[in-house]
């Protein structure tokens, strides 16, 4: 049977977690728009250069049209407005705000620790953004781009590229901060006597 | 001197058994529940009308605050504003999330399934208040509206099921255990 301290610490570590997260989600959400136009510009400079790595001739352009939004561009293929189509980057890492009030709100870990292991996530994370964004531009090619998508891509490659944007931009953007902070933090879960391991 | 009958810890990757486990478990069920949800006859028959009914309890809600709304299909809409509830509105990412947390971590299965069903109820009402604020939003804050329904509420409705599996694992799940 657990003793009453144990369940007193196990009630005191959720109740505290729960209040950090509050008091972290006000700075985190401030870093986060004040990083947002030059993480942007660090994401679609990263994307288009991992894009033209995967072409030949590499013809993709990707560029910040104003503070959330970036046009794709093709060398060999022309659009009336200008560009093919307007993706809005900052809805692609805004779970920025739950990666970083989740690390930041876990009690009984020192600041330091916390800091350490948000930082190996952000590293993971800015890996899984690049992919996404690389991701979203290739299910744009092959299924937004109407007669251009249908000549250059079969049925196969569109239901792929369709498939693998889906699941990064829906199920693993949204687990994603939990899936990293479960990675550190689970074994409290485990061992709740001393959650903070 | 050692026991030699007692079992030795376990050390490397074994340490880390059940977490491993627990991790898998869930990426295979998350991702395994938004594979079935995306296949058209479950969009259709299932996701579709639960869409529909979380339009129609916002619009009865904002119709009971006063704020004179009239339902049309999943358009809800008074004289400010009108919006269209769609699939992304309905709280389902949350709920997968949330049961796929709560169906991989090792319990009782009636204590998963008691976990389940009360934390579907309760990320709906989450859900319900963050549909109607975005209304509001709309109606009175309009240049508020898309950082509120894009970033916002998805991170408030997504923390909110993570917090609920929280509260879950670390409050329910022992009581359980201990009164078993």
């Amino acid at each position: 049977m657990k003793s009453r301290d144990g369940e007193r610490a196990e009630r005191s570590w959720a109740s505290r977690f729960l209040r950090n997260l509050l008091l972290w989600a006000v700075p985190v959400t401030l870093v986060w728009i004040l990083l947002t136009p030059y993480y942007n510009r660090f994401l679609t400079v990263s994307a288009e250069r991992l894009l033209r790595l995967t072409e030949s001739p590499a013809a993709t352009g990707l560029t910040l049209s104003d503070r959330h939004f970036a046009v794709v561009t093709r060398a060999d293929l022309s659009a009336a407005r200008g560009y093919l189509y307007r993706i809005r980057v900052s809805d692609i890492h805004f779970n920025w705000l739950m990666l970083g009030t989740f690390f930041l709100a876990v009690p009984g870990v020192t600041f330091r620790r916390r800091l350490g292991n948000l930082g190996w996530a952000a590293l993971a994370t800015v890996c899984f953004h690049i992919v996404s964004l690389f991701l979203f531009v290739k299910f744009v090619y092959a299924t937004q781009l109407a007669s251009w998508s249908l000549a250059q891509y079969g049925a196969a490659a569109r239901e792929t590229w369709g498939m693998a944007k889906h699941v990064f931009d829906l199920p693993l953007k949204f687990a994603w901060p939990f899936l990293l902070w479960a990675g550190f933090y689970l074994r409290a879960f485990f061992a709740p006597s001393d959650p903070s391991r | 001197m050692t026991d030699p009958t007692s079992t030795p810890p376990a050390t490397g990757w074994r340490a880390h058994r059940q977490e491993i486990k627990f991790l898998a478990l869930f990426l295979a069920l998350l991702l395994g529940s938004f594979t079935v949800i995306a296949f058209k006859p479950v969009n259709d028959h299932v996701i579709e009308p639960f869409t529909a009914g979380v339009a129609k309890a916002s619009g009865f809600v904002l119709a009971a605050i006063g704020q004179g709304t009239e339902m049309s299909g999943t358009i809800i809409r008074n004289q400010r504003f009108a919006v269209n509830i769609r699939n992304g509105c309905n709280g389902v990412e949350a709920m997968l999330i949330y049961g796929a947390a709560v169906l991989a971590f090792p319990a009782a299965w009636r204590t998963r399934i008691r976990g389940f069903l009360l934390g579907m109820v309760a990320i709906q009402i989450v859900n319900l208040v963050r549909v109607v604020a975005l209304f509001l939003t709309g109606a009175y804050l309009p240049s508020l509206f898309d950082s509120s329904h894009t970033v916002i509420w998805q991170t408030i409705v997504i923390l909110s099921s993570v917090v609920l599996w929280i509260y879950w694992a670390q409050r329910i799940v022992p009581r359980a255990q201990a009164a078993s």
